[in-house]
């Protein structure tokens, strides 16, 4: 018993000095070898072991880092919108500047001051006043349009009302000069306040959605040619003989920013050149509108030959004489032999017949007086005309 | 031996075998997460509890293995960790019959002073600080860390009792 417990003490005894001694000569080994050791140990059994310490270490930073992620989340956040901001600005500087140099002269360029009125949204505090020319009753413009007008002055602040206040009424006209009226708020409720109505239309001038108004110069406060707004649709009002069109106004009172004075001398000059990049645009656009149009109506009387052509045949009626009577109004006094084809309009989608064409002279009605149009017909070719 | 106190006998070999893994994979999954200069030295709780279930020559062994693990994570100290965790190993297993009184205070004295003595010897043998730094690590911050090392250790022995009691041979 004795000798086996000394045996093993020999033995524990032996692992332990085998250890220390291996511990020591692992602290004394050449730098590469212990790096070359080390580096098999990693890559073998603690190789799992490994990847789970990273991936704590991971979560950690992660924890860590958090609080800094925030953080940083919340200043590029304000970056952003300060970034955002500034360039709202540039463009709304950059806009004025374009006004300012298509004014060329006579006029003043002005801040917004804050105001604690309770209608802010309808009059403003300009930076400017009587020391910089500014005037009552001169008109406030911005890039846009039609900002407002002058109501008193001193020396170096004025106040102006703007187009959303009740007192603001402007002679206006269509871009096209195809009607004249006057523009006055839109006494409504909610959003509809921050319009405009065209009032005093002729009843007789219909315009399209999307009509640029601009002041008419009537009058000795508004030059002619400053956008107003746009027609958005028709309202209905008590009076019969004239139109009252809603428009959306060009120059919003709630945008702020820079805007523009226009002296006495520049006002009676005009400027008219100043704001016509808005109204060619206004052209171009129903241009294209006219020409979408066009091809829809070409498309329908096109439609509307062949209906025909079915009806003469189901009805069995020689076409040479319904040929005359299916000519258009505008086209009565053409001595021409117009085919049913032809008869509609001679810009029609319709193809045209590909095979030879006749030889001799064509077969047409005698010249004379017009042929009688059935009333039919006149209700068929009245609306596609309105088109 | 009786063929129940052999399967009682394997049982709690295998339970002890499964805590030392668990405190194994404890030092390299839940350690990083607490990044503070006082950490939970897991690897010594688990050479700690260990040691006294073997003799003290395969205790020795297995603080060399340990140790073996620890330095191949830090090159530059290679060796000290095996010194330490060897020394650490064989005297907790020649002092197995502090744990057999199987008193928790005592078990956290253990654990304090073994933590302790580790940090020692494997600062002397890896020549980690000198002078000044030396006695602050050695007085301030390995207390800090054998403290809050017996803590979890007694934490231990009480939730996970099957897992890390030593039973007297």
């Amino acid at each position: 018993m004795a000798r086996n417990v000394s045996g093993s003490g020999r033995l524990d005894a032996g692992l332990l000095t085998a250890c220390i001694a291996l511990a020591i000569f692992a602290l004394v080994m050449p730098v590469a070898l212990r790096e070359q050791v080390a580096q098999t140990i990693r890559a073998g059994a603690l190789a799992p072991l490994l990847v789970l310490e990273g991936r704590a270490t991971a979560i950690r930073a992660t924890i860590v880092s958090r609080e800094d992620v925030l953080t940083a989340r919340g200043d590029v956040a304000v970056e952003t919108l300060s970034t955002r901001a500034i360039n709202e600005e540039n463009q709304a500087l950059r806009k004025i500047m374009g006004l300012g140099s298509r004014l060329q002269s006579g006029f003043v360029a002005a801040e917004l001051l804050p105001t604690r009125a309770m209608d802010e949204d309808f009059e403003v505090a300009l930076n400017v006043g009587t020391a910089a020319g500014v005037e009552p009753f001169t008109p406030v413009v911005t890039a846009d349009g039609l900002f407002g007008m002058i109501r008193t002055a001193d020396r170096n602040t004025s106040f102006a009302i703007t187009w959303a206040h009740p007192d603001f009424a402007v002679s206006a006209m269509s871009a096209d000069e195809a009607a004249f009226g006057i523009v006055a708020p839109h006494l409504g409720t909610g959003i509809d306040r921050l319009m405009l109505e065209f009032r005093g239309v002729p009843f007789r001038t219909a315009l399209d959605t999307g009509t640029v108004v601009v002041s008419s110069g009537l009058g000795s406060t508004y030059p002619r040619g400053i956008v107003i707004g746009t027609v958005i649709s028709e309202i209905a009002t008590a009076e019969k003989w004239a139109r009252t069109y809603l428009l959306r106004p060009a120059a919003l009172p709630s945008a702020g920013g820079p805007v523009l004075v226009l002296l006495p001398d520049r006002a009676s000059r005009g400027v008219n050149d100043v704001w016509t990049s808005v109204a060619s645009a206004d052209s171009a656009s129903r241009a294209i509108a006219a020409a979408g149009d066009s091809t829809a109506r070409d498309a329908a009387l096109a439609e509307l030959a062949a209906r025909r052509v079915a009806l003469d045949s189901a009805a069995g009626t020689q076409p040479g004489s319904d040929t005359l009577a299916r000519r258009p109004l505008s086209r009565t006094d053409s001595t021409r032999a117009d085919s049913a084809k032809r008869s509609v309009r001679s810009d029609t989608t319709k193809p045209k017949p590909t095979g030879p064409p006749p030889v001799g002279p064509k077969p047409g009605p005698p010249p004379g007086p017009p042929p009688e149009t059935h009333p039919v017909e006149l209700l068929q070719h009245l609306p596609l005309d309105l088109r | 031996m009786r063929p129940q106190q052999r399967t009682s006998g394997v049982g709690s070999a295998l339970r002890a075998i499964a805590g030392f893994g668990l405190l194994v994979v404890a030092h390299f999954s839940v350690r990083p997460l607490f990044g503070s200069r006082v950490m939970i030295d897991f690897i010594l709780i688990a050479t700690l509890f260990a040691a006294v279930r073997l003799r003290p020559g395969i205790a020795a062994v297995m603080g060399f293995l340990l140790g073996l693990s620890i330095d191949a994570m830090a090159p530059n100290s290679f060796g000290a960790g095996i010194l330490a965790l060897t020394l650490i190993a064989f005297g907790a297993s020649w002092l197995k019959a502090v744990f057999f009184a199987n008193h928790l205070a005592l078990t956290g004295l253990f654990v304090f002073l073994g933590k302790w003595c580790f940090d020692a010897i494997f600062i002397v043998a890896s020549r980690g600080a000198l002078g000044v730094d030396l006695m602050l690590q050695l007085l301030l911050w390995t207390p800090l860390a054998a403290a809050l090392t017996a803590v979890v250790a007694i934490l231990l022995l009480t939730l996970f009792r099957p897992l890390y009691r030593a039973q007297p041979s």
